[in-house]
């Protein structure tokens, strides 16, 4: 069998293999629904009028964050939140218990929770969670991570504090 | 000796390609995302290319790591690279900031990426796997 027939089929099978491994994976990609470059869709992400929890833009957040009259929450990976996130962000992901960081979240004046995604869903679970342990004014932040950056808003990178005294 | 040394590097290849696959596999969407940034790929095809990826890279991996077809891995590994060196240099002549959406990790993409890419597909043309042996049919009469 020529090279080109065996490396050929060992494309197909690799193809298979990684369409496999993507639905088992936690976070999978959905194969039927387009994916448009984050620059693309920054500003239209997360602008979901059927969601539940309020939504507030880059533009208005960045004050808020410059004034330090917000509490930010980064719902991304461990490893996206250390490489760089919201200055002064705490680190929550859904699924994970918002105990150890609830006294300083219930004290501000709003909480913005983000993450790096087009439809906001890691955001918006962690926003829930938060509702449902009492803090108010709890809002997702449109345009995500992708456009916080976009937009120069400021950050700053290392892990979080706060939450490693709650034991992550 | 020197064939040790290169199955020594195709086994190291192997285990690389198998890392960069098993990395991205906990947040496929995010590297799905990260192949849309490249503004290449149509839309549409994007979670499917990233998955096609991940798996290619994974079998063409343990194909590398294990001796089985480990030529036509080779190639495959050196095309997929060919297409990852053109798909970043044109990101980044064209200015677009992305991660590069190597290992599952935020790395930047970046010319130094470009170099180390091109590093990893001469190291797969060097350790390529033996051209298999042509027999020769003679005639016995």
């Amino acid at each position: 069998m020529s090279l080109l027939v065996r490396g050929g089929l060992l494309c197909v099978a690799g193809a298979v293999v990684g369409i496999s491994g993507n639905a088992m994976s936690p976070r999978p990609a959905r194969l039927g629904t387009p994916v448009h470059a984050a620059a693309e869709s920054a500003g239209a992400a997360c602008e979901d009028p059927r969601a539940s929890v309020p939504r507030i833009s880059v533009q208005e957040a960045k004050p808020l964050c410059i004034a330090c009259s917000a509490a930010f929450v980064d719902a991304r990976s461990a490893q996206e939140y250390a490489a760089g996130h919201i200055t002064g962000a705490v680190h929550l992901v859904p699924g994970q218990p918002a105990g150890p960081l609830l006294p300083k979240l219930s004290a501000a004046p709003a909480v913005i929770v983000y993450d790096r995604d087009r439809d906001c869903a890691a955001a918006d679970r962690v926003a829930v969670l938060l509702q449902s342990n009492g803090v108010r004014d709890v809002r997702v932040l449109t345009g995500a991570w992708p456009e916080w950056l976009a937009r120069g808003g400021p950050g700053e990178s290392g892990t979080c504090a706060l939450c490693a005294a709650g034991g992550q | 000796m020197m064939a040790r040394a290169l199955a020594v590097c195709r086994v190291a290849l192997g285990a690389l390609f198998i890392w960069a696959a098993v990395t991205k596999l906990p947040d496929m969407a995010a590297f799905a995302q990260d192949v849309a940034n490249y503004r290449v790929i149509p839309a549409a095809l994007v979670p499917l290319l990233a998955a096609a990826v991940v798996g290619i890279e994974l079998l063409a991996g343990i194909a590398l790591l294990t001796g089985v077809m480990e030529r036509p891995a080779s190639a495959l590994l050196a095309v997929l690279l060919g297409s990852f060196t053109v798909l970043l240099v044109q990101a980044l002549l064209r200015g677009i900031d992305l991660r590069c959406g190597c290992f599952g990790s935020d790395e930047r993409a970046s010319w130094w990426t470009v170099v180390r890419l091109v590093m990893l597909a001469t190291a797969i043309a060097v350790a390529r796997g033996p051209a298999p042996e042509r027999t020769s049919v003679t005639n016995p009469a």
